[in-house]
Formats: C-alpha cells, sequence, structure tokens
C-alpha cells in the first residue's frame, strides 16, 4: 500500500487516488479527525458535500464538520446545539447584568444631581 | 420537526416519516416512528438522511437513552438543517456569531461597571477654604483600574467536557428557541413545538467572517 496515504483512505483501508478529494484536508498525521467526521456522517456523505462545494470553500467545511462530529461525538443527545444553549444563556446574563448596572448608574447620577455637594 | 406527543413505536397508522422516505416497511419497534410522523416528518428526515444518512443517525440513537432520544433527534434536525442552509460552516457560523456577541456584551458591561465605580467613589476630603468654595476636581488617577473581563472562547471549542451535565444545566431547548426564563418545557411534546417553530422560521447569520478570523459583527437576517 502508498504509505503517503491520506488519513481518509488509511481509515477505509482502500487506495489513495491522487485526485483523491479527502487528501488535501485529512493528512495522514491526524487519523482521529477523519475517525470521527467518519462515525457521524459517514465517508459518502462527506465526499459528495465536498463535491458540491468549489474547492476554496472545502478546507473551512472539513473543520467545521470535524468540529461539529466532536461535539456530537462528545455530547450524543446534544452535540453542538448544547454549546449554542451555553452562548445564549451567557448572552442573557450578561444582558441581564448590563441592564442591572445602567440602573444603578442612573439611580447614582439622580442622587449626585440632589445633591451636588 | 413534528413527531407524536408521546414515543410510540405503533406503525398501525401506516409507515413513519423516515421509511415512508426510505421506502420500506415500518417496521414495529422502528426506532425513528416515534419521533418522525408520516406527514411533515418525511420532509425532516429527508435533511438528516442528506447529512448524516439513515444508518448513522439509527447507531446515533441507538446508544442514546430513549428518554433523551426526543431530544437527539431535535438537535440532529437542527443540525441537519444548519448544514443545508449554509454547506460550508453549519451552525458553526451561528456559534461564531453568539460567541462574538458575548464578547461584545463583557466589554460593554466592563466599561459601564466602570462608570458606576467611579459615580460610587467616595467623595475626596473637603479642600481649605477657598476664595471660590467650591471642592477640586477628581482626578484621572483616583479611578480604578478595571481589566475588561472577556469571555473566554478557547473553552468553547474544546470537546465538550464531562462536567457538562444536565442534571447541572437547564436544558438547552429553553434557551435554544429564547423561550422565556419563566416557562418551563415540560414533556418532549413542548420540546418539539418549539423546535418546530425554530425549524420554519429560525434565524441564521447571512455574513459571518470565517471562524477564527475575526471580523466586524455580523448581521442577523431572517431566513425562510
Amino acid at each position: 500500500m502508498n504509505p503517503k496515504r491520506c488519513a481518509a483512505c488509511k481509515y477505509l483501508r482502500r487506495r489513495c487516488p491522487k485526485d483523491c478529494i479527502f487528501s488535501p484536508y485529512f493528512p495522514p498525521g491526524d487519523p482521529d479527525k477523519f475517525a470521527c467526521i467518519h462515525r457521524i456522517y459517514g465517508a459518502g456523505n462527506v465526499s459528495k458535500m465536498l463535491q458540491q462545494l468549489p474547492v476554496q470553500t472545502r478546507a473551512e467545511a472539513v473543520e467545521s464538520l470535524s468540529f461539529e462530529a466532536k461535539c456530537r461525538v462528545e455530547d450524543p443527545v446534544y452535540g453542538c446545539v448544547g454549546i449554542i444553549s451555553l452562548l445564549q444563556t451567557e448572552i442573557q446574563k450578561t444582558q441581564t447584568l448590563l441592564a442591572r448596572t445602567q440602573a444603578e448608574i442612573a439611580v447614582a447620577q439622580a442622587k449626585h444631581s440632589q445633591n451636588p455637594s | 420537526m413534528s413527531s407524536s406527543a408521546s414515543p410510540s413505536s405503533s406503525c398501525g397508522g401506516g409507515p413513519c416519516g423516515a421509511c415512508k422516505f426510505l421506502r420500506r416497511k415500518c417496521v414495529a419497534g422502528c426506532i425513528f416512528a416515534p419521533y418522525f410522523d408520516s406527514e411533515q416528518g418525511a420532509a425532516h428526515f429527508a435533511a438528516v438522511h442528506k447529512v448524516f444518512g439513515a444508518s448513522n443517525v439509527s447507531k446515533l440513537l441507538q446508544h442514546v437513552p430513549e428518554h433523551k432520544r426526543a431530544d437527539a433527534v431535535v438537535s440532529i434536525c437542527f443540525e441537519a438543517q444548519a448544514r443545508l442552509r449554509d454547506p460550508i460552516y453549519g451552525c458553526v457560523s451561528h456559534i461564531v456569531s453568539l460567541q462574538q456577541q458575548v464578547v461584545s456584551l463583557q466589554t460593554e458591561l466592563s466599561y459601564v461597571q466602570a462608570h458606576l465605580a467611579t459615580l460610587e467613589l467616595p467623595q475626596p476630603p473637603p479642600a481649605p477654604v477657598t476664595s471660590s468654595g467650591s471642592p477640586p476636581p477628581l482626578s484621572i488617577l483616583d479611578l480604578p483600574t478595571i481589566t475588561p473581563s472577556l469571555y473566554e472562547l478557547s473553552p468553547i471549542f474544546e470537546p465538550m467536557s464531562s462536567t457538562w451535565t444536565m442534571q447541572q444545566q437547564p436544558r438547552p431547548f429553553d434557551h435554544l428557541f429564547d423561550v422565556p426564563s419563566s416557562s418551563t418545557i415540560g414533556g418532549s411534546s413542548e420540546l418539539q413545538a418549539l423546535a418546530r417553530d425554530f425549524l420554519h422560521g429560525g434565524q441564521i447569520p447571512a455574513d459571518l467572517p470565517p471562524p477564527g478570523t475575526g471580523g466586524s459583527a455580523p448581521t442577523v437576517v431572517k431566513r425562510e
């Protein structure tokens, strides 16, 4: 077997052709990346998705798929939706705190204007 | 995602949405039947099938406890829809947008807190009596040093650790679909109604910079 197979073809135990759609994005030194993506999406689905994208956008697509796949492996119930929820909770908390602080400023300013000394 | 309110594996009323889409016999105990009804479930399953594949989703659901499968299906549908809308970034673009909002709010909060601190500073001792009688103005050196506490972003992109437990956190969908905090999400039927609302009218950022490259705050547009 060609020792220069990409991580995807190594995982799939197949020959890595010169025009392999996976090879630019799955170097042989990082086998876990493809393993994770294959587990969640499947090689065929990922191949189809990449084929439908312009070449210059495929690297970003692979990174986002890899991120989502990792999240799903770590949290099979919510995947990266759990992160979205976490962030939305943080936004709500910060907005509440911001509103409260602005109200305190208004009170402090009112006090200052009433007692200028 | 329209699903039956109570988990039911009965296929007496015809095939479930998944089996209808796959054009196969819906057997008793079909893993998809409780979550994809025969009417609109097929459309939602189509998205899931295109992105994940039926067998991958089946395996995923088999590894999830039964009482959690409804939530898992909703999140999978969410991700599938997001990926079809944005084939390059999927719901990562939504995450980046939210992160930027968090950073922006944290920065604003820091400045506002600093402003409040200046207003709450104790007044300086009265100056010696002068002809004018007015106290000396505060100097900039009197202001406290406050470092903006930016939200740490790096942990977000770390694989979620086991510290995320549903026992400690509210259910993600309570906030995902902007549910008011006073409302409570009971059974999965409410969750699915909310998921339905989201999937039909969700907001996804339109003009986001690629993740990790920074950029101006994105505008959120409503997509049909």
